[in-house]
């Protein structure tokens, strides 16, 4: 047994391409993660699930089947076959020298992610266990991968058709937030998002505690593969994969995918239930918290109907629901379609709260108070100003001189362009707003995070600054109020741009800016 | 002496081909023992069958008086095999492969006795990949006698060498002999079998369709001497005609070719005949036939008559 699995693991390491992939790709990925997020460390911890899960797919859907099936296609196998050594004794070593290799590449993952910042992770026992069930569940799969393909090219087919989906919608590198709502359910029928959901819980959530469903879906899977797997077993590539017997059993390891999905559908997991992304893509949770739902930073929303997650409770929970908990559905200066989200979650989890004292909400822009702005906006739910919604360039951040000369035109055009002088002044501020929104709808990554800027000095200039605060609290307040036909009018600008597609949320962006600016103004925020 | 390998009545079909149709052969302790046949005949599925590589569909494999079918790994224990594929993992080194093929037995010989004793000592840390032909399949038969068998089946052992290397691994087949180790070995190459074997079986489709001492088979009565006999001018056909012994007469211009039981008898008939003619002899040949001959003639037969049950002149 040693030797065998001793030699697996040498003949790995000998070997330069399976190096490549097995190490050198996830090491590109976290690159590029940390790149993706302006070389800011800190957010890297909440896709350590994305960036572990992708390097056990990757080792298990590709390295395991390609060095098996090469095996057996140079009658490696074949030769075994003919020693009195058991099939399972072969596969064991094979897998548990895999498991290393991928424990390995999740420490050098891991490793270099917390030299340059990354908080080390909250739960290291549960998350050596959850990473444990991942790759279970993914060899599981390889093993099926090599059982079926009858050469290494159809491995790469093979793999790819099934780590490809995965990494798109199955949750794995496109968060399932982002995702639209069929392929939010089509995810839950992959073994992807369980596994990031496992390992993330572990690195910045409350642990395996709160993981009991995704490690059950991976033990279900990975069982269901190995088992699979040991039925369609063959010494030799002349016994073809695609008998029908082989086929029923490849059928066996996806009707486990397929009992997961409805597991998962069934009990109302299907779709995201709210782990909180802290780089400030706010979410459900957060409502949850303010409502008073929860008070506990790791609150289990495993009961929550999560169907209304959109884009509204981004804005709902930055703004407007309150800071305390007792203020759970403010009525006059939430915006309609937030309040029933609040309310139809609150329904769901708040077991009747006590009635709120009455508050007294603004009833026009010019009645706002400092008291409102304390009250009803989450400074601390904007998303992050480094991030993907709604960046803001820090002030010492170098700027190209392309840009710089973009921004200059940006701040000349404004002075005369036409929707910014007409209307009354939260009608202007909007529209002001929408020059900075669209540019990140376009996730414009050169300019983006530049005209913010040009539009705060703007605002700053054209409003007194008494005026420019409670405007700003009302936009930030009721983002979808108001006229939009202005941001169809960008093409008049140097940005030269189109008006965007989705209403809903540019008003969304304009109410983070105009939440942005305001904190800027009144201290909530501090500006680097 | 009991048999060391029995096989009997062995059947094996893939779908609608029959592999192997009643295969039944004895080796005795210390034989080298060979099967011969066209491609196709059958010969590497009665050896997986033996190796436990295949399941025969019906018919008994004994190894060592040990029931192959029953007792498949223990029957393993005790047998050494190179197969026609003799590939390992690229990365892997000579020595590498020797230790862990041994660690698969519960006996299990030294690696570095066996890169002496099949001259792999310089390439004892070498990738597989950079190994000849002639070194990869020395590793090859290396690896059949890492747990000390007392059977080695050897599948087409000398298949694409060169002839120095051939001739090596016939050396090294006569050590194993030499050793009392009982050697199974199947071969296209017919002065291989008679160099090396005690005893062969032919197969045809199948079947085996004879056995028996290569000298013996060369020698039976279905495979008679040919003469080979060049004259100074064609002859015509009427020559021959009822020259007793004379089989197959086959003439190209001045050369005849033509099998006889009787050569003495029909060669002086045939020089009076000359004589009379007026026709020289310019070279002449006589030729006991080669068990690639009896092979042909063997496997010929049976195309000529498919289905038909041969049992062969010494089955």
């Amino acid at each position: 047994m040693t030797y065998a699995f001793l030699i697996e693991l040498r003949l790995y390491y000998r070997n330069r391409m399976a190096l490549i992939y097995g190490y050198l790709f996830p090491l590109i990925f976290l690159v590029a993660f940390l790149v993706l997020y302006r070389h800011e460390p800190v957010p890297l911890v909440n896709h350590m699930g994305e960036l572990l899960t992708v390097t056990a797919l990757g080792g298990a859907c590709f390295g395991l089947p390609t060095s098996m099936v090469g095996e057996r296609e140079r009658g490696v196998w074949r030769r075994y076959r003919a020693t009195p050594v058991s099939t399972l004794h072969l596969v064991l070593t094979t897998v548990a020298a895999r498991y290393l290799v991928l424990l390995s590449a999740a420490l050098l993952q891991l490793v270099p992610a917390m030299v340059i910042g990354m908080p080390f992770p909250d739960h290291v026992a549960g998350l050596w266990v959850a990473f444990t069930f991942v790759s279970f569940a993914f060899l599981g799969l390889g093993l099926v991968i090599a059982m079926l393909a009858d050469t290494v090219p159809a491995v790469q087919a093979l793999g790819q058709s099934i780590f490809l989906p995965m990494l798109i919608i199955g949750g794995v590198a496109v968060r399932i937030e982002s995702l639209p709502e069929w392929a939010q359910h089509l995810s839950a029928f992959f073994p992807g998002r369980y596994a990031v959901e496992a390992i993330q819980v572990t690195v910045n959530g409350s642990g395996l505690g709160e993981a009991g469903f995704s490690l059950l879906a991976l033990l279900l899977i990975g069982a269901a593969g190995c088992l699979a797997s040991a039925k369609m077993f063959r010494w030799d590539t002349r016994e073809r994969g695609g008998t029908p017997r082989g086929k029923v059993w490849a059928g066996a390891a996806l009707a486990a995918w397929v009992l997961v999905g409805v597991l998962a559908e069934g009990t109302g997991r299907a779709l995201p239930q709210g782990r909180l992304p802290a780089d400030g893509v706010a979410s459900l949770t957060d409502v949850l918290r303010s409502s008073g739902a929860e008070t506990n930073d790791s609150s289990d929303v495993y009961g929550a109907q999560a169907d209304s997650v959109t884009v509204a409770e981004d804005v709902a929970d930055s703004v407007g629901v309150g800071a305390e908990p007792e203020d759970s559905a403010p009525e006059a200066s939430v915006p309609p379609i937030a309040a029933e989200t609040a309310d139809a979650v609150s329904e769901e989890v708040v077991e009747a709260p006590p009635p709120p004292p009455p508050i007294d909400y603004p009833d026009s822009w010019e009645e706002v108070t400092m008291e409102d702005i304390d009250r009803d906006i989450r400074f601390d739910a904007l998303p992050y100003d480094q991030g993907l919604e709604a960046p803001v360039a820090a002030l010492d951040e170098p700027v190209y001189p392309d840009i710089e000369e973009t921004i200059r035109c940006i701040v000349y055009d404004l002075e005369v362009w036409p929707p910014a002088w007409t209307g009354d002044p939260v009608q202007r501020a909007r529209n002001v707003l929408f020059v900075a929104a669209v540019p990140d709808m376009y996730q414009m990554s050169g300019i983006e995070r530049w005209v913010p800027h040009a539009v705060f000095e703007h605002l700053a200039n054209a409003h007194p600054e008494d005026e420019l605060i409670k405007v700003l609290y009302w936009i930030a307040a009721n983002p979808y109020e108001g006229e939009v036909s202005a941001a169809s009018r960008l093409t008049d600008m140097c940005l030269r741009l189109g008006g965007p597609d989705d209403t809903v949320m540019l008003q969304q962006r304009t109410g983070w800016y105009a939440a942005k600016l305001l904190g800027r103004i009144t201290g909530h925020i501090e500006v680097r | 002496m009991s048999a060391q390998v029995h096989v009997h009545d062995l059947w094996k079909a893939y779908g609608s081909v029959q592999a192997a149709c009643g295969v039944t052969f004895d080796v005795a302790p210390g034989e080298i023992f060979g099967l011969l046949g066209p491609n196709g005949a059958g010969k590497t599925t009665t050896v997986e069958c033996m190796l436990g590589l295949r399941q025969p569909d019906r018919g008994v494999v004994q190894i060592g008086g040990i029931d192959a079918r029953q007792d498949p790994r223990d029957m393993q224990q005790h047998i050494g095999a190179t197969l026609q594929t003799n590939a390992l993992q690229e990365k892997i080194t000579p020595r590498e492969a020797l230790r862990l093929f041994g660690s698969f037995y519960r006996v299990a010989e030294e690696a570095g006795v066996l890169l002496q004793r099949f001259a792999l000592e310089d390439q004892a840390d070498a990738a597989f990949h950079t190994l000849s032909g002639g070194q990869r399949r020395r590793l090859a038969l290396a690896l059949a006698f890492v747990n000390r068998p007392a059977v080695v089946l050897l599948d087409e052992p000398t298949t694409g060498l060169d002839p120095s290397s051939r001739r090596d691994l016939h050396r090294r087949i006569l050590d194993m002999k030499a050793e009392g180790r009982t050697v199974l070995l199947t071969t296209h190459y017919m002065e291989e079998a008679e160099t090396l074997c005690d005893r062969v079986a032919i197969m045809n489709r199948g079947r085996l369709v004879a056995q028996g001492a290569p000298r013996d088979l060369m020698g039976s009565l279905g495979t008679a001497p040919s003469v080979h006999l060049e004259t100074s001018a064609p002859l015509p056909p009427e020559t021959f005609a009822g020259i007793e012994g004379v089989r197959d007469p086959e003439q190209t211009g001045c050369t005849v070719r033509f099998r006889s039981e009787d050569v003495h008898g029909a060669l002086s008939e045939l020089t009076k005949r000359l004589e009379t003619a007026g026709v020289g002899i310019v070279e002449l040949h006589v030729r006991r036939a080669t068990l690639e001959e009896v092979l042909i003639e063997l496997t010929q037969e049976e195309d000529d008559a498919p289905g038909g049950s041969h049992g062969g002149p010494l089955a």
